[in-house]
């Protein structure tokens, strides 16, 4: 994105509206109230800038404003920056799954700016095509290739090759397959016609499930009435801009949730995922979205366990056993109590990390979930031996004998204690 | 960090590079060559030669000396393609246990990886010499038509030359990247490679550091190997006129013949004709024979017409795949040895209308932009960026023995694609997924990468239940595919590990035996 311009600590900021404001006090024309429904926490003021249908600087007054009144605040860059919103639906960092609430984490090896860049593109990959690549409807094929090029560079996977950025190796792939798939569609004089025929289309009749005008085609409308305001108080008002605002977030809530329910029915866990959290994001107060979630969760949450170990698995053949223990550690995330990933990642912890005070740990949650597995105690009771303890070490080795007394290697550990 | 290299394993020759304060340097070996043979030998006495060693003894010892094995690896040992290798190649080729093409020799078994491996470990060794300290990550290059078990075989053979493979990139790709570092305008380029083994075309448009592969086709049966191979038959034909002996029988004479020819080949590149002079090539009862003719470019170009001719059909396909003319091409790089030929020059001149770019030497070039791929893989300046394409379509097979390709050649990577299919009998419970790579609309056509099955549907009438395909290739270009039952959510899915290929514990083992036969070699 072209992201920034002059004003960047500005344009990189992104706001949200404040989970307290006070929405009926407020007149809005409903070019303002088109700018707050973009207003979702995801994209940056920059975006704003673009997308929020008023000219540039009109956008920056009327966030300045309203940040002033209470109504919004931003999204800071620290770490769990959306954590006072979504309370108990999808906050907790416990369990973050997959696709699941991403926020800005300064640990990951992406920069806060790259995230916010990421998080604002995958929020609004359902814009049209154009407005994806950031170019005018009617722009020609060496702009769009350009656009195409430079958010390449930006977005490809390559850019964070072996980088550690956590929860944004989803986002930033999604991000680019749509560009390619934008790219692909409008570079092609015969398929962009099929999608300007779709565009216009859409502007003209909206879709069934949204009763309200479609999202993109306020753009211009307003920006008229802006400049005869006295005009607008004639006419009669059907909805405030912002009943409006809010009753198009929540059909766009809604038509995410049943997005999410499909792929969830079709066991597309981590799509199901990304399209609850996001019917979530749009509607904040929905109980049903925010208890399907949990199951959503747990199935991605499955699913990544099970990823995990295998990449782990094919480590411990392969790579060296340090990224083993990374990849089981990272499992355990998803599936603190597996009692062998417990056990595998407590040996890795002593043996090749040297780190027995995390071993012992692990160990211990092995040996509670199945008390009765020598394997479990017979390590824990080493592990207790090489950090010094000799107490904890004979009870446990013994323990592992009376389980299986034929361990010879417990026996001799006894017996050198 | 340690270093990354990148490595053309070449059919004949192979090089290596590394990035030296930005800018490529290609690392000689310890003769000074820029370049190493790709040749594996084990001598009369038992030594395991590599590179320019088993070059030089390969004549008094061809039956136990191994080239150009980048022909063979991945494919099936019933393929044409390896037929054609066991008339023509000295060393003997023998079935392996997963149906893939094994060298024996000195009585010794090899997997084409295992060779390829002996090769890049030798390469990787250069390296370690030259920069002083291990080396243990690259970026290698393979044709673009390779398929995926020719790429997953080319991955195994870093694996077992203790090489952590980064990404295996195209060698047309490659030369392009080279290219594309240092001009950064915006063009429309031809990358036009004839290499030993094999022949690729790719076109590609680039500006400012971004590299998109348009479309890219080739041969990989068809290389400067096929232009000596004519001019030793043309050899053979002339010396059995002139002395009535057949020299197709006898392996030392036929090694001779092919080094001539071979030198004969380069010499006609700079000058109209050449002599080829093999004393005491043969005998009878008369006495010593020597095969002594002239050979002229003319004679040369009539030998290897057909071929060039071969290439420009499919240089004319790859450049209407990538929507392009051939006046639309800004620019055309000629890539591979064998692209000194005239001839190639002119042709591709001819077809392009534009004469070829000199900037770029043909042997190192690919070399040099593996290198500069695994510089732009793993240091934090993102200069370079290569949007690559998959070689070939992919897709299942389905009833009738069609081919339903999901990803059409020339597709972006990283790309999801799916698709839904029924079955075709009433009650079936079970369905199988053929994944096939290929361009034929005729399953049995297409490489066959891998297969699982889908059970437990629920029992309906035949096209009543919803099968969902997914096709997934990631940005390193692993494919994975799954199969979902819509109706139940029963899943099925395969990270493809393509068959024929070796598995894992069987490359551990080749490790392992290395590591032994290293322990050995220093003893």
């Amino acid at each position: 994105m072209a992201a920034g311009g002059g004003a960047g600590a500005i344009g990189a900021r992104t706001p949200r509206l404040a989970s307290d404001c006070d929405l009926e006090g407020l007149d809005l024309s409903p070019a303002e109230g088109f700018l707050l429904s973009r207003i979702d926490g995801h994209t940056p003021q920059a975006l704003l800038r673009q997308v929020g249908g008023l000219p540039p600087d009109e956008v920056d007054r009327c966030i300045e404003r309203w940040a002033e009144s209470g109504l919004l605040v931003f999204v800071s860059s620290g770490p769990p920056a959306r954590s006072g919103e979504g309370d108990s639906g999808f906050g907790e960092a416990s369990a973050s799954a997959a696709r699941a609430p991403v926020a800005i984490d300064p640990q990951l090896e992406i920069s806060a700016e790259a995230q916010q860049a990421a998080l604002a593109m995958d929020a609004g990959l359902e814009r049209p095509y154009h407005e994806i690549l950031g170019v005018e409807p009617d722009a020609d094929v060496r702009t769009i290739k350009r656009a195409y090029f430079g958010l390449s560079k930006e977005f490809h996977p390559d850019r964070y090759f072996r980088r550690d950025i956590g929860p944004y190796a989803d986002v930033v792939e999604r991000v680019f397959r749509r560009i390619v798939e934008a790219y692909e569609l409008l570079s092609d004089p015969a398929t962009r016609a099929e999608v300007q025929r779709d565009l216009a289309a859409a502007a003209q009749a909206p879709p069934e499930p949204q009763p309200e005008p479609p999202l993109e085609t306020p753009a211009e409308e307003p920006a008229a009435e802006i400049s005869r305001p006295r005009k607008r108080r004639t006419g009669p008002r059907p909805f405030s801009p912002l009943t409006r605002a809010f009753a198009q977030r929540r059909a766009k809530a809604k038509s995410f949730f049943e997005a999410g329910m499909a792929a969830y029915a079709e066991g597309r866990w981590l799509e199901a995922a990304g399209s609850v959290r996001l019917a979530i994001a749009f509607d904040p107060r929905n109980a049903v979205y925010k208890s399907r979630f949990v199951d959503v969760r747990q199935k991605v949450a499955d699913v990544r366990f099970e990823q995990l170990t295998k990449e782990a698995d094919s480590a411990m053949t392969f790579r060296d056993r340090g990224d083993a223990l990374k990849l089981y550690e990272e499992a355990l995330h998803y599936k603190p109590f597996d009692p062998q990933v417990n056990h595998t990642a407590a040996r890795l912890a002593w043996l090749v990390a040297d780190d027995p005070r995390r071993a012992k740990e692990y160990a211990v949650r092995a040996c509670e979930v199945e008390p009765e597995q020598p394997e479990y105690r017979k390590t824990l009771g080493m592990i207790y031996k090489a950090a010094g303890l000799k107490a904890n070490a004979r009870r446990e080795l013994q323990c592992a004998l009376r389980l299986n007394p034929k361990d010879d290697e417990a026996r001799a550990e006894l017996k050198s204690l | 960090m340690s270093r990354v290299i990148g490595i053309d394993l070449g059919t004949t020759n192979s090089c290596v590079t590394v990035i030296e304060n930005g800018q490529p340097t290609v690392i000689p070996n310890a003769g000074g060559y820029r370049t190493t043979p790709s040749m594996f030998a084990i001598s009369h006495d038992g030594k395991r030669l590599v590179g320019h060693l088993a070059k030089r003894q390969a004549i008094t010892n061809s039956r136990n000396t191994v080239y150009a094995s980048k022909r063979l690896i991945g494919r099936r040992f019933d393929s044409a393609e390896v037929q054609k290798a066991i008339d023509l190649c000295p060393f003997e080729i023998v079935r392996g246990a997963n149906d893939d093409p094994r060298i024996k020799i000195a009585g010794k078994t090899f997997t084409c990886p295992e060779i390829a491996g002996i090769i890049l470990r030798e390469m990787k060794r250069v390296a370690e010499e030259y920069i002083g300290e291990p080396v243990s990550e690259a970026v290698i290059t393979v044709p673009a038509y390779f398929n995926d078990t020719q790429r997953q075989s080319t991955k195994d053979a870093g694996k077992i030359a203790g090489l952590e493979v980064l990404r295996i990139i195209n060698e047309p790709t490659a030369a392009a990247m080279a290219y594309g570092a240092t001009n950064r305008s915006e063009e429309k380029i031809a990358i036009y490679d004839l290499g030993g083994g094999t022949f690729d075309i790719s076109v590609l448009d680039m500006s400012d550091g971004v590299i998109e592969v348009l479309a890219t086709a080739g041969n990989t049966f068809l290389g400067g190997e096929d232009f000596d191979r004519r001019i030793v038959m043309h050899l053979l034909e002339r010396f059995q006129e002139e002395e009535s002996i057949d020299l197709r029988t006898d392996p030392m004479a036929l090694q001779r013949l092919k080094d001539a020819a071979e030198k004969a080949k380069c010499d006609l590149s700079s000058r109209e004709s050449t002599e080829v002079s093999l004393p005491f090539i043969s005998s009878d009862d008369s006495g010593p024979r020597h095969l002594q003719l002239e050979l002229d470019r003319g004679t040369l170009e009539s030998l290897v017409d057909d071929l060039v001719q071969g290439t420009v059909k499919t240089v004319e396909a790859c450049v209407q795949d990538a929507g392009l003319t051939p006046g639309d091409v800004d620019r055309v790089i000629l890539v591979g040895g064998q692209t000194r030929m005239p001839l190639i020059q002119k042709t591709a001149g001819e077809f392009f209308g534009k004469g070829p770019h000199k900037g770029v030497n043909p042997d190192e070039v690919v070399a040099i932009g593996a290198a500069m791929q695994a510089e732009a893989l793993v240091s934090d300046d993102k200069d370079l960026l290569l949007l690559d394409v998959t070689p070939l379509s992919l897709g299942i097979a389905t009833a009738g023995g069609h081919f339903a390709k999901l990803i059409e050649r020339n597709t972006t990577v990283p790309v999801r694609k799916t698709h839904i299919f029924t079955t075709t009998r009433d009650n079936q419970t079970a369905v199988k997924i053929r994944v096939l790579q290929g361009e034929s609309d005729v399953a049995a056509d297409n490489d066959l990468l891998g297969e699982f099955v889908l059970s437990g549907i629920r029992p309906a009438p035949q096209g009543g239940p919803e099968i969902d395909v997914c096709f997934d290739i990631d940005a390193n270009g692993i494919v994975s595919v799954s199969a979902t039952d819509l109706s139940t959510g029963k899943e099925q899915s395969i990270t493809v590990n393509a068959t024929g290929t070796l598995s894992q514990d069987e490359i551990q083992k080749i490790i392992e035996e290395h590591e032994l036969y290293e322990v050995e070699l220093k003893a």
